[in-house]
């Protein structure tokens, strides 16, 4: 499976439904876009996302940290 | 949930006009309802659409909370939009319904001044009838759902979080309660943005300094003035739940110890999450529509671990939807925004009248104030921008004169089409923090800030005319009588 928004292959099932086989959801391992079985090919469909939203898995090492981490004390 | 389960959660009967203090969410469900500002949707609806019905509410006047009893493939109900219209704000105060804006912001300030009132610690409280801290699995409780359609997943967005100092881990003014948003990803894992401003970002900063876990306890479903007052800014060292009593009248707040970790909750609160961030851990988050009606760009933020979930036997999982303003997040994020403001600046300065600070979370304000002499209100506009939440937050400050209603907007625009020289009265500036949620803050964090003083001029500034206001001519008083009279009649 690959994921919508960052094309990578490193897909996980997130969780099943608890009641009925209703649907799944699943995260991306790579950037941790989470998206359910049952949702909208603009959601789930790599081909069909929303190319602004979009993110290109080498990007994500110098996104901005928030808050930033603090020196280590003593 | 089975059928028999969905009549569990019937709610209380409710009383119309009543001022009692909501100690759970329930009790103020069944107020709503009594009142007709909660409606309820009976058939099953699929998780997406749960987004769209708080958009749709928000868009009514006077939109009434919305409970789904049956989602798909999940075993709890949803409510949203609790807190999205200012009738649900007014009767949130045990106020009547039609209530004008401005006399819940004096009677909100009345109760203000009432701080602290302490809370009241019980055992026994509902939330901990289940707790669950093996094999946790957060969608077998939570109804969860994506909210808007490029959000980066299902996102709790109107959690009362509870953290204590990792300094002074025992002190109760020092415990935080505040809303931030939180990523879900995975069975028990969560992201949650933790903004170096706020309180939770503070103790987050001096636990990693010290490679230290922060202990958290994530309470969904609270009572109303709970939930309010988690969205309220107060000084780092003042108690929230002290501010609850005082905003519930004088009503002592129940409070709680988490299943496990022993941190002092609201006691009605319909779900806990307990867990922990953990230090020195980024990773990717967002983006998530926000409240100032964009997407937040994706980030590297802080991780949560789970590690015990309590909950109230069949838990109503309280959501909000957030978008292009006006939207539930913004009552939540209103009069408590201006309130504190305008304390804050009336110690320093008496002659401040009212601050509506309403405008995105205290972006946009409007104060008015007495002028003692020349550049008086720039003044009280430089004070406002050193104030805790100023400080980042505000960034167009518009100042007017005392008779002036700051939540009037049209009078406001009048104060500003006949007061402002904009080559005297319009100032800029520059370098200052922002609030990087804000689209213009650039970079994210940083803002330069605009003050429009459209106050009169007084000496020693140049006056270069006087100004004599219109009064009212005599009789007009009488004549608002004869013609309300003359319109009713025609009404008939």
């Amino acid at each position: 499976m690959i994921c919508p928004r960052c094309d990578t292959d490193k897909v996980e099932l997130m969780a099943k439904s608890p009641v009925g086989n209703a649907w799944e959801m699943y995260i991306c391992k790579t950037c941790t876009y989470s998206w359910r079985s049952t949702e909208t090919p603009n959601k789930t469909d790599p081909k069909l996302y929303n190319a602004k939203f979009k993110i290109k898995p080498e990007s994500i090492p110098s996104m901005l940290v928030i808050p930033p981490v603090p020196p280590l004390k003593g | 949930m089975s059928e028999a389960g969905l009549k569990d959660i019937q709610i209380p009967s409710g009383k119309t006009g009543s001022t009692k203090a909501y100690h759970d969410l329930r009790s103020f469900l069944a107020t709503l309802e009594a009142e007709g500002q909660l409606v309820r949707v009976k058939d099953e609806v699929d998780p997406e659409e749960i987004g769209a019905a708080g958009r749709a509410s928000a868009n009514l006047k006077n939109g009434p909370a919305v409970l789904f009893e049956k989602v798909k493939g999940y075993a709890n109900p949803v409510v949203t939009n609790v807190h999205g219209s200012w009738a649900n704000h007014a009767l949130m105060m045990g106020m009547d319904k039609d209530t004008p804006v401005k006399e819940q912001f004096l009677e909100l300030s009345r109760r203000w001044d009432l701080y602290p009132v302490g809370p009241k610690r019980v055992t026994n409280a509902p939330v901990n009838e289940n707790t669950v801290t093996e094999n946790i699995n957060i969608f077998d409780i939570i109804s969860l759902y994506r909210i808007n359609t490029y959000d980066s997943g299902c996102f709790l967005s109107k959690a009362c979080i509870v953290s204590a100092d990792p300094e002074d881990p025992t002190s109760y003014g020092k415990t935080n309660l505040g809303t931030y948003r939180m990523q879900v990803k995975g069975k028990d894992k969560l992201g949650i943005q933790a903004l170096p401003f706020h309180d939770i970002g503070l103790q987050l900063s001096k636990a990693e300094a010290l490679n230290q876990p922060v202990p958290i306890a994530i309470c969904l479903g609270c009572d109303p003035i709970t939930t309010f007052m988690a969205s309220t800014p107060i000084r780092y060292d003042q108690s929230e739940y002290d501010y609850v009593g005082a905003l519930n009248n004088g009503v002592p707040m129940e409070i709680t110890k988490s299943a496990t970790l022993g941190l002092e909750i609201p006691a009605g609160c319909e779900i806990c999450i307990e867990g922990y961030i953990e230090p020195r851990l980024r990773e990717c988050e967002g983006p998530f529509g926000e409240f100032p009606g964009s997407y937040s760009g994706a980030r590297l933020q802080a991780v949560v671990r789970i590690t015990a979930i309590s909950y109230r036997t069949n838990p109503v999982f309280e959501n909000l939807y957030l978008g292009i303003p006006w939207s539930e997040i913004d009552y939540l994020m209103a009069l408590n925004t201006s309130v504190p403001l305008y304390k804050m600046l009336k110690d320093t300065f008496p002659e401040v009248q009212a601050v509506n600070a309403m405008y995105t979370h205290g972006i946009g304000v409007i104060v008015s104030t007495k002028v003692r002499f020349g550049g008086f209100g720039k003044a009280v506009a430089m004070r406002l921008l050193t104030t805790p939440h100023g400080m980042a937050y505000n960034k167009i400050i518009i100042v007017v004169d005392e008779y002036v209603d700051p939540f009037n907007l049209e009078q406001v625009m009048w104060a500003m089409t006949t007061r402002v020289d904009p080559d005297k009265d319009v100032s800029i500036i520059k370098n200052c923090p922002g609030m990087p949620l804000d689209p213009s803050s650039n970079p994210p964090g940083m803002h330069n800030k605009l003050i429009i003083d459209a106050t009169t001029p007084k000496a020693p500034e140049v006056v270069s005319r006087e100004t004599e206001l219109l009064t009212p001519p005599a009789g007009t008083e009488k004549w608002e009588g004869i013609i309300a009279q003359l319109v009713k009649a025609a009404r008939k």
